[in-house]
């Protein structure tokens, strides 16, 4: 049932992506697929000038990627990587409207039940990564940020350089650290502690234990491959098998859940009213384009410091 | 009793694994003897600290490989039984972690020199764990085609590092284990035992009727948590990991103990990960 939104009704529930045949024969553009060797495929994002945001037709891309790595048998482990300077700087802000990749623009003006179906599916498509049956390794440098982040997190194994920058900024500065919330798989509240903004180096991330390993950038793609070549030894069914109770033990502690409390807060999210003296992405991208949010919004989210009181 | 030693003292109850020999590693016998003890160490009013330990070098190296007398530890492939059979096998695995992780005592393991697999599941279920600071602590089950199967894992050291660690096999010895939580600390091994009966003492000064229900507390927000799911979900996937088939060119432990014996076994099994892991 076409909803006028640019997708079916049919799709607002759960599927796999990977299980249709749509990649055969696919024009990979925005992702790249490759072989390192038999048992190693690489998946490259490929917007470097966008420092690969997520607009729709990457995530198309990189899904007809993750689909043809795991319908090839040989193939036992999946690396992520990014062209260019960064992994990712989440979605892509400055997407035409009608992209379904957020901002979705308000004057699209969907109906609750649509927006709320999309919002589902968006989730979901990081539910399906980490429900991949193989093993993915996400390879991070530079920026990885937002929805690019939560992309990484949902891989199972994160190498990354020591001064590559993991966070999130949401919209403005109002989400800091709530929107990431689920996809953070620290499920540690030490690490939360006192971090209403989460901004952390790949150093201090794999301290913290989301990445496994951080290592100076020149030596990024050596250690990444190391780490797919030894996993690449273990049985495949055995880690699918052991990939899905480890997927099942994360909805049991409550990722579900949690999945579902995110998609609900972000529809909530479209219909946020700004006060006057709030940063507003539309109102901003309308008056002063993309680059003057981005600066506005830096200055908001970095307030400087108040000046120290006269003793 | 031979392949568990028993000893009370000073209210303290200390639990020796005893098979030196094997780096204490299960068999069936062994479970058997745990699980007649148990129970009497639970009913006993006059110990209020349970001490897990090991004889020898080592604290525990898992479940016996060997093939005999394990079919408490292990599922053998080739074993045709009814998938009735199996899940009560499956069941009685994964209740014995539970049993001991509600054992209606505070119980602390004491950790040296190889602490992998089962063993260092017994160590995961234990109220504390105490460890010398070069013990070995691990999880290569994957690397035979085994499921690891304890549920603790991912709530003690979170997604990440549980993938990394049962991906890889890797040992980690008794420091990083305690910089990632998966034990409460690392001693020289020299201090180990003073370190363990100092805090049992402390501990067994405690009132002992508010000892239990303290315990039951802190471990029902666990069971709000999921572990009480996580257990039984847990023996399923074990149940259908037995029907996992492995391809022509993948290392099969169980073929290659056949034919080469169980040491070779190992080394093969270890050997793609070793260098990898030395390095990490």
């Amino acid at each position: 049932m076409p909803t006028g939104f640019g997708w079916n009704f049919k799709t607002q529930y759960k599927e796999c992506f990977y299980e249709h045949n749509d990649y055969r024969e696919w024009d990979f553009q925005t992702a790249l697929y490759e072989k390192v060797n038999d048992r190693v495929a690489r998946i490259t994002l490929n917007r470097p000038d966008k420092r690969n945001a997520f607009n729709d037709r990457m995530f198309e891309d990189l899904a007809a990627a993750m689909h043809k790595a795991n319908d090839d048998p040989d193939v036992r482990v999946v690396i992520i990587r990014g062209a260019g300077n960064h992994f990712g700087a989440g979605h892509d802000l400055s997407s035409p409207e009608g992209e379904e990749s957020p901002p979705v623009h308000p004057s699209v003006n969907p109906t609750l039940q649509d927006y709320y179906g999309f919002e589902r599916r968006r989730c979901y498509k990081y539910d399906d990564i980490t429900d991949y049956p193989k093993i993915t390794i996400a390879q991070v440098h530079g920026k990885c940020i937002g929805a690019s982040q939560i992309f990484a997190a949902s891989c199972d194994i994160i190498v990354t350089a020591e001064d590559a920058q993991f966070g999130i900024r949401g919209f403005g500065s109002q989400l800091h650290g709530l929107t990431e919330y689920p996809l953070w798989p620290m499920w540690s509240n030490k690490a939360y502690a006192g971090r209403a903004v989460t901004e952390i180096s790949g150093k201090e991330a794999a301290e913290l234990g989301f990445a496994n390993k951080a290592v100076p950038l020149d030596k990024l793609e050596a250690e990444t491959l190391r780490w797919a070549q030894v996993l690449s030894n273990l049985p495949s069914e055995a880690v699918a098998v052991t990939k899905e109770w480890m997927s099942g033990m994360q909805d049991i502690m409550g990722m579900g859940g949690t999945q579902r409390a995110h998609y609900h807060a972000h529809t909530g999210l479209q219909y946020v009213r700004f006060r006057p003296e709030e940063l507003n992405l539309y109102k901003e991208k309308r008056d002063k384009g993309l680059k003057g949010f981005l600066k506005d919004r830096a200055e908001t989210a970095t307030p400087k410091a108040a000046p120290k009181e006269k003793k | 009793m031979s392949t568990v030693l028993y000893e009370k003292k000073d209210g303290i109850g200390y639990i020796t694994l005893n098979r030196p020999e094997e780096l204490n590693a299960m068999n069936d016998e062994m479970l058997a003897e745990l699980d007649e003890l148990l129970p009497k160490v639970e009913m006993d009013l006059d110990v209020k600290v349970a001490v897990f330990r090991g004889a020898g070098k080592d604290f525990c190296a898992g479940q016996d490989l060997t093939g005999v007398k394990t079919y408490e530890v292990l599922s053998e492939p080739g074993e045709h039984l009814t998938i009735k059979k199996r899940m009560e096998a499956e069941r009685r695995r994964n209740r014995r972690w539970e049993y001991i992780f509600n054992l209606a005592k505070p119980t602390i393991a004491q950790v040296h020199g190889h602490c992998l697999g089962t063993g260092c599941y017994l160590s995961m279920v234990c109220d504390i764990t105490i460890a010398a600071e070069d013990a070995q602590f691990g999880d290569p089950l994957l690397r035979m085609g085994l499921l690891p199967h304890m549920p603790l894992w991912l709530y003690l050291v979170g997604i990440k590092r549980t993938r990394e660690l049962l991906f890889t096999g890797c040992y980690i010895d008794g420091i990083e284990a305690e910089k990632i939580g998966l034990i409460n600390k690392a001693v020289p091994r020299d201090d180990l035992e003073d370190e363990v009966n100092n805090m049992a003492t402390g501990i067994a000064l405690m009132n002992c009727d508010a000892l239990a229900p303290a315990k039951d507390a802190v471990n029902s927000v666990m069971e709000a948590r999921g572990l009480g799911a996580a257990w039984r979900f847990t023996n399923d996937m074990q149940l259908v990991m037995q029907q996992r088939t492995m391809l022509p060119e993948e290392f099969n432990f169980f073929s290659v103990r056949e034919k080469k014996g169980l040491k070779a076994a190992i080394e093969e099994r270890d050997a793609p990960f070793k260098k990898f892991c030395e390095e990490r």
